[in-house]
Formats: C-alpha cells, structure tokens, sequence
C-alpha cells in the first residue's frame, strides 16, 4: 500500500505528530532565454508559477534555484531577489529549477488545525442525525482517512487514491500511540511524541503496510 | 488541462440548431446600424457593443464549457487553440487560425478569412473608425474573465476596411 | 440509496439554489448561515486539498464521507460550484452533478436573460425540471420512511 504521510492530531486540533514516508519529489529543471514564457506571482513568500504550463512545469510550482543556487523564499541564498533576476534580460539564458513545494513545518501545523476545524463542522453540517466527521476525503491525486478516538485523538493517512484497507493500518497506529506514546511514562499527553520507540515502530508498521500490495 | 481531440470530437455529436446563419447575420447588422444612429460616434459604439459582448461572453462561457467538458487551461497556448478550434467553431461556424504569438508567449492573434458576421456588410463612408464586429472582442473577454483570466482583446485588421484579412489580437493580463 | 440535499454556489459564493429531500437533521443554523459555512467549508477543504496533495493536482476533491453520509463536490472551471449529499451507498456521481449543469442549470438559467448572476434563481421552471430530474435518478431512491 502506497502511504503518503501520517499526521496525529490532539483534541484541540494541534499537531502532535507528522511523518513523511513515501512523498514523491516533482522537480523539473530547464534552461531559459528571455523573455519566459511562464507568468510568475509571489505567494505566501514564495514565486510561484500562475499561468503558462509547459515541459512538465505546472501551475503551483515554485523556483527552487537559479544556475545552481538554491531559492530561499523570494530570495537566491546570496540574496539577490528572484523577480527581479528573472525580469532582467541582460542574465539570460538561466537554468531554473520548478518544482512542487515541500510543505513547511508550520503549514503542516497550519494544515492540521484546518482539517480539525474542517472535521467539527462537517458534523455540524450533515443532513442526518449522529453523524461523525470527516472519515475519508478522496481527491483525483490522493485519499486521506481519518479516524477519531473516542478520546478525540485523530490518526490521519494520506495513501494513493486507488488505496483500500486503511482501516487495519489506522487502528494499528493507535495499538502504537497507545503502547509507545501513552505508556511510556515520560510523555506529556497532547504534546508532541518525541519517542524513538514509538517511531521505531511505526516505520516498521508502514513497511509492513507497503508490502500488504506487493504480495 | 483538456484533451482538444475529445473536445473537438465531443462537440461534433452536440450539432448546432437549425436556426438560419442568415438571420443572425441581419439582426446583428441591425443592430449596428441602430447604434450607429443611437450614438453620435464610432468609438462610442465600439465602446457599446464591446459591452454587450462582455455581458454574452460571461453566459456564453458556461454553454461553451458544458458542451465541450473543457478543463482549465493552465496555459495561454491552450487557451487560445480552445477558442479557435473548439469556441468559434461552435459558435461561428469558423476555425480561425492562431498566429503571432509574442516572444513571451501572452499575446496572439486569431486570422479570420471570412467573417460571418460581415456577410451582406459594406461599411459606409466617415465610419473608418468602426469595429463594425466589436461584439467578438467583448464575447472573447466576458467569458476569459469568467475562467479567471483577465486578457485585453482588439482588432488589427478587419476586411471590411480593405484588409486582406481581419485579425483579433488578445493579450494576457493576469490571472484573477 | 438516498438524497438528503443540494447545493449550488456560484463564484462569488452566493448560494444560487438549496433543496433537500429527505433530510433528518438541522443544522440550527438559518438557511443563510449554513449555505455560508458550507461554502466556507468547502473553500477551505479545496485549498486543504490543493496543498497537501503529494503530487499536482488537476482538479480538487470529489467527494468525502463520515459514518453516516457523504458529501459529494463537482466544480466548474467557472466556478459554478454544485454539492449534494447521499447516504453512503452512493458511489461517484460527478457525472450526475455534471449533466445537473450540462442539462438543467445551463438551460434554465444561464439562457434565461432574466435571470440575475448574482442571486439565488427564481425561475419556477428550472426548480421543477431539477427537481424532476433528482427525482428521476436512480439513486433517489422511492420507499422511504
């Protein structure tokens, strides 16, 4: 089974706990004469690609260099600005690098806290009494299963679309939060696991659930 | 992104109802004409009837996407064969040729070689200021705006002021 | 199979039509303020979705559900947005909500000159031939208690 990434979020919607394991890198990298054919905006800090999608360069990518040299934010890391560079025609040709930006640690903290929000009023909103949230999102690029614990401890898992059979996996990464966070008696429940065991054993389980579909 | 061969393919089973070309082609020349004596310049009727193509082009966009099943374009190149192959051909009847892309790709022209709008038309003498088809331009940008796409569209050459051919130029501004 | 309700929103977020069905909870929310935080919702799952997709995306989600009903999500690139809720045994029905638009929504009020862009619809006919055709589906399902 292909997993994406796990999140574990606590009952005030912050989050406790994120691992990445199988993220696919989009990277695409390409030399340019002026003027570029690509319509570039700065968003949320970064220079994002708005329009004018080409050679496996999509809408949504960011600059992650110019000739080699790393892109942090709007700026080159020897902090020349990126638009402005890019704008200047006497640089060209320049080899720029596209590709999907990384989620930030405080996106993914970002992110959690919305789908906690998200989770409370699709329970809010639904047409039938009793209802739970939101328990499986499908999307054209990946699926994303929740589950709540009856102490509102939510397990998310991001897999391929196509994926079944979360379930098994997700109250499996409860057995663990269960043996390797909570007993163990140096952790602070709702915080953040910090727990080499608790990872340890998680990995193993999400190499397990990898084999699940080879076999 | 949209597959243009499914579209072209998809619009071929949708045919157009029967309604006379002809007829079309006299109402909008009365129109015009009707403006004309309404206003008391051209540029005040090319401003008019740019209007009430921006108020069919932001209606016209959702016919156009329900019938060809058109994704977003992500790309100005794609957005310009989409209104070539699959929007005046719907609509109009032609396939106008798509030429003269700027370097940086945001600007092209649409060749018309006949215009059916301008059957029957012989535009009167003191009027060289008119866009007698003006209409196409508002149409072109009421329904980009409705796809988040802000462009500015006008004509280079029009036939009916002895140009070979009649020539729309559009420009992309921004994304909304 | 059954259907509780239907949303359209436009570009703006204005809800441009509500029906229900056999709908069995409130939300103690006026019909007003839950068409905005559904919107509101949707909104946000759509920019939720766009970010932590793994790879690009070309459109956004389709459908999500929780244990007792499920929210289906077909949006046009014009932003026409159209939403319904099911019972769980119903599967994808983005072509449905598709041909809602195609057949009905686009003939009824996009043609109709009368009708306002910026508020709900008004025309009579377009809310009997939606609901004739809901009604129509297979997935509406007819013995209900």
């Amino acid at each position: 089974m292909t997993i994406y990434s796990v999140y574990i979020i606590n009952k005030g919607g912050g989050l406790i706990y994120q691992y990445d394991n199988n993220v696919p890198k989009i990277e695409v990298e390409k030399t340019f004469s002026y003027p570029l054919e690509l319509t570039l905006k700065i968003h949320d800090e970064k220079v994002v690609v708005a329009f004018g999608q080409r050679d496996g360069i999509k809408v949504g990518h960011v600059v992650l260099a110019v000739n080699g040299l790393p892109v942090n934010g709007r700026q080159l890391e020897d902090g020349q600005d990126v638009m402005e560079l890019l704008n200047n025609d006497d640089k060209y040709p320049l080899n720029i690098k596209f590709g999907r930006p990384k989620l930030s640690k405080n996106e993914e903290i970002m992110f959690a806290g919305m789908f906690h929000s998200l989770f409370a009023i699709s329970v809010q909103l639904s047409p039938v009494p009793h209802s739970t949230g939101i328990q499986m999102l499908e999307t054209d690029t990946f699926k994303l299963c929740c589950s709540q614990t009856l102490t509102g401890i939510k397990f998310v898992v991001l897999s391929d679309p196509r994926q079944v059979g979360q379930d098994s996996f997700l109250k499996k990464l409860y057995e663990i939060y269960a043996d390797y966070a909570l007993k163990n008696p140096f952790y602070s429940i709702d915080m953040p696991i910090n727990c080499e065991l608790f990872d340890v054993n998680l990995q193993q389980a999400l190499e397990q659930a990898d084999k699940i579909t080879v076999g | 992104m949209f597959d243009l061969n499914e579209m072209v393919m998809a619009q071929e089973v949708l045919v157009m109802p029967p309604y006379s070309g002809e007829l079309f082609t006299l109402t909008y020349g009365a129109l015009v004409s009707q403006l004309l004596k309404d206003y008391e310049n051209d540029a005040e009727v090319n401003k008019q009837l740019d209007k009430m193509g921006y108020n069919i082009g932001i209606r016209l966009i959702e016919d156009f996407l329900a019938r060809s099943n058109a994704g977003r374009c992500n790309d100005f190149r794609e957005t310009a064969d989409a209104i070539a192959k699959v929007g005046f051909k719907m609509f109009l009847g032609i396939v106008p040729v798509v030429t003269n892309w700027s370097a940086s790709g945001d600007e092209f022209s649409l060749l018309l070689e006949n215009n059916p709008l301008t059957d029957f038309v012989e535009l009167p003498e003191g009027h060289s200021s008119l866009n007698y088809s003006n209409i196409l331009c508002g149409v072109l940008r009421g329904a980009l705006e409705m796809v988040e796409m802000e462009v500015a569209v006008w004509f280079v050459q029009d036939q009916l002021k002895g140009d070979n051919l009649t020539e729309i130029r559009l420009k992309f501004i921004k994304r909304l | 199979m059954t259907i509780y309700t239907l949303y359209i929103f436009d570009r703006n977020g204005t809800c441009r039509h509500y029906s229900e069905w056999n709908r069995k909870n409130q939300s103690g929310l006026s019909i007003d303020e839950e068409c905005k935080l559904m919107y509101g919702m949707l909104s946000s799952l759509k920019s939720f979705v766009g970010r932590m997709s793994p790879v690009d995306q070309k459109e956004s989600f389709h459908s999500y559900r929780t244990n007792k009903y499920k929210l289906h999500f077909y949006e046009t690139p014009s932003g026409l947005q159209f939403v319904m809720t099911t019972d769980l045994n119903v599967g994808n029905i983005t072509d449905i909500l598709q041909q809602m638009y195609c057949n009905i929504y686009l003939e009824y009020v996009v043609k109709n000159p009368f009708c306002s862009r910026e508020e709900a619809v008004k025309s009579e006919l377009f809310k009997t031939k939606l609901d004739e055709y809901v009604r129509g589906l297979p997935i509406f399902a007819t013995k209900l208690s």
